[in-house]
């Protein structure tokens, strides 16, 4: 499929063959406009990621966090309101830039959530794997200038990075997170925060602020080669809402006393003005997760402090939307706003693991101990740890059940608005069905770009499994997958397996019960009905289905007792602490001999 | 009088050993508190071996002296420890490096306490 629309510099070069009289010259410039007809007909693409967006995070979507930039994007492109991803951060990466699903990939999990009996296997080192080729090495060979700035979290050995993965400039921070405002970790886990530029080790600037940041070096990369024609690909993963949560004091003013009301009105609003836009049909009732606190017993200062939070979450998704707003400014005003196409989802749904209560004694300590704050005052301001709970994330997800973590639509159903000026294509909304492989191949449809073969660079690669989601976004078709075909998906025992407008899933404690579910995803977003009994066929085939993607799939069953957090705690236990646990063993080891011939001596004396 | 001796050469001692034990186990995690970077191969070797070699023959030695009551085995840590002060004070003179102010004040006055519990202490029976 070709999106060949002429920008300026293509009908300048054509202009000037024609205009040629000279045999020589005419030869030279038509070799000269070949090249830049070849460039300027490929549009530039920017891949907008944002982390831990809820589906109902954005305005398009039912929120009334004010994202003006992202509403006009979505407003002369198509929004997919049942695109789904993984539901956790590394392995909707790896689907996202490699077109392949993520068990095969090398990402199964975030790696500091694996235990060693799964690292054992080549496929679960949660790093992403040689035996795939990204859509920026595939771009950056068909002459794309590829740029990234943001979050990685595939890799952080040399080869892993994504200065090695396909990226030709790239400033990235290769963890799972990291402070917004300072070069520190988040997590005790980490003992600092691993920023790279093109593969060095790389110190941030004073004045950073992470979305604002991240905004400036894709400007900077796009400028430093804009004379040369050629166009490029640039990927910008948020770190934008991931925890911390931290926002300018002038965007979390905006949002000081919109929550006042709690999460039950926020969740009932945000379905309601999701019904309105048509994201959600009149019919998708919702689930009360049982993790939602019941927020008329909360003292009034508990709310304030809760409303607060929220706050802080809403002027980060808004200052996220300023910036990227800043990047189509500075591409218009370049001129190349018309030759670019923009891709805006989410990695996964909203995070639900901020404690109910930060300030309690426990939680604060710890906090603490990592050198933060988490006063009222300057909540979400540098040097504060901000997060919001399970209670206000369902909310964020509005009208779906579940968030990250979990297979519930609220963990793995977000976003995905694609826009540009370039493709002729269907304005509004779409409920075809789209998964986070799927976005490669569209890309390289954009771009005219094959996908790899079984060899590339001289070695196998997987296949792209993805399918081009072109048909949708042109109107030739109302769907990308056929009722028979599936997609399947586990994170740590929690799974799904979609066909046509149903999902089985199965999501395991503490949110979930492990029991398999049927639901019809189109009339019933929110998962209220099970309908596994009413269509028992359906479900024993769908089951069935499941088993044969956990087998093509290469999915390894859960080590006994494993448990997601239990396994983080302890990975960070080892990780953070072990070398000390190790030394305090050995020089218990020296000192007992010492101590057993102390006490001898004195017992003979 | 004695007792609080023992107790101040115990805690240096434990502390060397905790450091050469460090070195063995996570030299990248201990090697930026001797404004070190680490090295690869022989540099790497050279690091980990003389490291560990010097923090737990002291630590050991100063164990050895303090609990057995053999006082000959105060001297080895005293010429270590107070030779590593001098070798930094030439470095700081000759080779243009930092005047390591707190390390040379660790190293003389644990030397000093070394040299006085050896003349104190009493001998093994």
């Amino acid at each position: 499929m070709s999106f060949a629309l002429f920008g300026q510099r293509g009908l300048l070069a054509l202009t000037l063959g024609s205009l040629t009289v000279l045999p020589g010259l005419a030869q030279e410039a038509e070799t000269l406009a070949e090249a830049e007809l070849a460039s300027a007909s490929r549009p530039n693409i920017v891949l907008i990621l944002a982390d831990d967006l809820g589906y109902s995070d954005t305005a398009p979507y039912g929120s009334e966090v004010k994202t003006p930039t992202i509403s006009a994007l979505a407003e002369q492109g198509l929004s997919f309101t049942n695109y789904h991803t993984a539901a956790n951060c590394a392995p909707s990466r790896a689907m996202l830039l490699t077109g392949i699903d993520n068990h095969l990939a090398g990402v199964p999990n975030i790696i500091e959530m694996l235990a060693p009996e799964q690292r054992a296997h080549a496929h679960y080192h949660g790093v992403l794997g040689d035996n795939v080729v990204t859509v920026a090495t595939l771009l950056e060979s068909a002459g794309y200038h590829t740029y990234m700035a943001g979050k990685w979290h595939l890799g952080s050995a040399s080869n892993k990075l994504p200065s090695s993965r396909g990226f030709e400039q790239t400033v990235t921070m290769a963890d799972s997170g990291a402070d917004n405002w300072d070069q520190r970790p988040y997590l005790p886990l980490y003992d600092q925060a691993n920023w790279f530029a093109n593969g060095e080790r790389f110190q941030l600037p004073e004045d950073f602020y992470s979305s604002r940041f991240l905004i400036d070096k894709t400007i900077e990369f796009i400028d430093s080669n804009l004379q040369d024609g050629q166009p490029f690909f640039a990927y910008v993963p948020f770190m934008a809402v991931h925890v911390p949560v931290q926002a300018p004091r002038e965007y979390i003013e905006r949002y000081e006393g919109v929550y006042d009301q709690g999460w039950d009105v926020l969740r009932d609003e945000r379905r309601e003005r999701a019904i309105e836009l048509g994201v959600v049909p009149p019919t998708a009732n919702m689930v009360s997760m049982t993790t939602t606190k019941n927020w008329a017993l909360l003292s009034d200062e508990r709310k304030r402090y809760e409303s607060k939070r929220m706050a802080v979450y809403a002027g980060m998704i808004e200052a996220m939307d300023f910036n990227i707003g800043r990047l189509v400014d500075y591409l218009k005003t370049q001129g190349q706003y018309d030759n670019t196409i923009f891709i805006f989802t989410s990695d996964n749904g909203s995070e639900a693991s901020g404690p109910d209560n930060p300030t309690s004694l426990v939680n604060s300590a710890g906090t603490g101990n990592m050198g933060y704050h988490v006063n009222y005052e300057g909540l979400g301001e540098k040097g504060s740890y901000n997060s919001i709970s399970a209670s206000f994330a369902s909310a964020s997800v509005s009208p779906l059940a579940f968030y990250k973590f979990y297979a519930g639509e609220g963990g793995i159903r977000v976003p995905l608005i694609i826009a540009g000026m370039p493709l002729q294509l269907q304005q509004g909304l779409t409920r075809a069905f789209a998964w986070a492989t799927d976005i490669t191949p569209t890309i390289l449809s954009f771009a005219g770009v094959e996908l790899p073969g079984p060899r590339y660079a001289g070695r196998p690669v997987l296949p792209i499994t993805g399918k081009d989601l072109s048909p949708v976004l042109m109107g030739e078709s109302d769907r990308i997958y056929a009722d028979h075909e599936t997609v399947g998906y586990e994170l740590t025992g929690h799974a799904v397996l979609f066909q046509g407008d149903y999902k089985i899933v199965v999501n395991q404690p503490p949110a979930g019960d492990g029991q398999w579910r049927l639901y019809n995803i189109v009339t019933d977003p929110g998962e209220t009905d099970d309908l596994s009994d009413q269509q028992p066929q359906r479900f024993q085939e769908m089951l069935s289905g499941y088993e044969t993607y956990k087998r093509e799939n290469r999915v390894l069953s859960l080590p006994p007792g494993y448990s997601q957090m239990r396994q983080l705690f302890s990975n960070a236990l080892q990780e953070r602490y072990g070398a000390n646990i190790t030394v305090m063993i050995l020089a218990l080891i020296v000192l007992l001999p010492f101590f057993i011939f102390y006490r001898a001596r004195k017992h003979r004396s | 009088m004695n007792k609080i001796l023992k107790v101040l050469i115990l805690l240096p001692a434990i502390l060397f050993l905790v450091i050469g034990l460090r070195w063995l186990v996570d030299p990248a995690g201990v090697a930026p508190s001797f404004g070190l970077a680490l090295s690869q191969g022989l540099g790497l070797s050279s690091q980990v071996g003389d490291m560990a070699g010097f923090f737990l023959t002291t630590s050991i030695c100063m164990l050895i002296a303090v609990i057995g009551g053999h006082r000959i085995w105060f001297y080895p840590p005293v010429m270590l420890l107070s030779i590593t002060a001098l070798g930094r004070i030439v470095a700081w003179l000759v080779h243009d490096a930092g005047l390591a102010t707190e390390q040379i004040a660790v190293e003389v006055i644990v030397s000093v306490l070394l040299l006085i519990a050896s003349r104190r202490l009493p001998a093994a029976p």
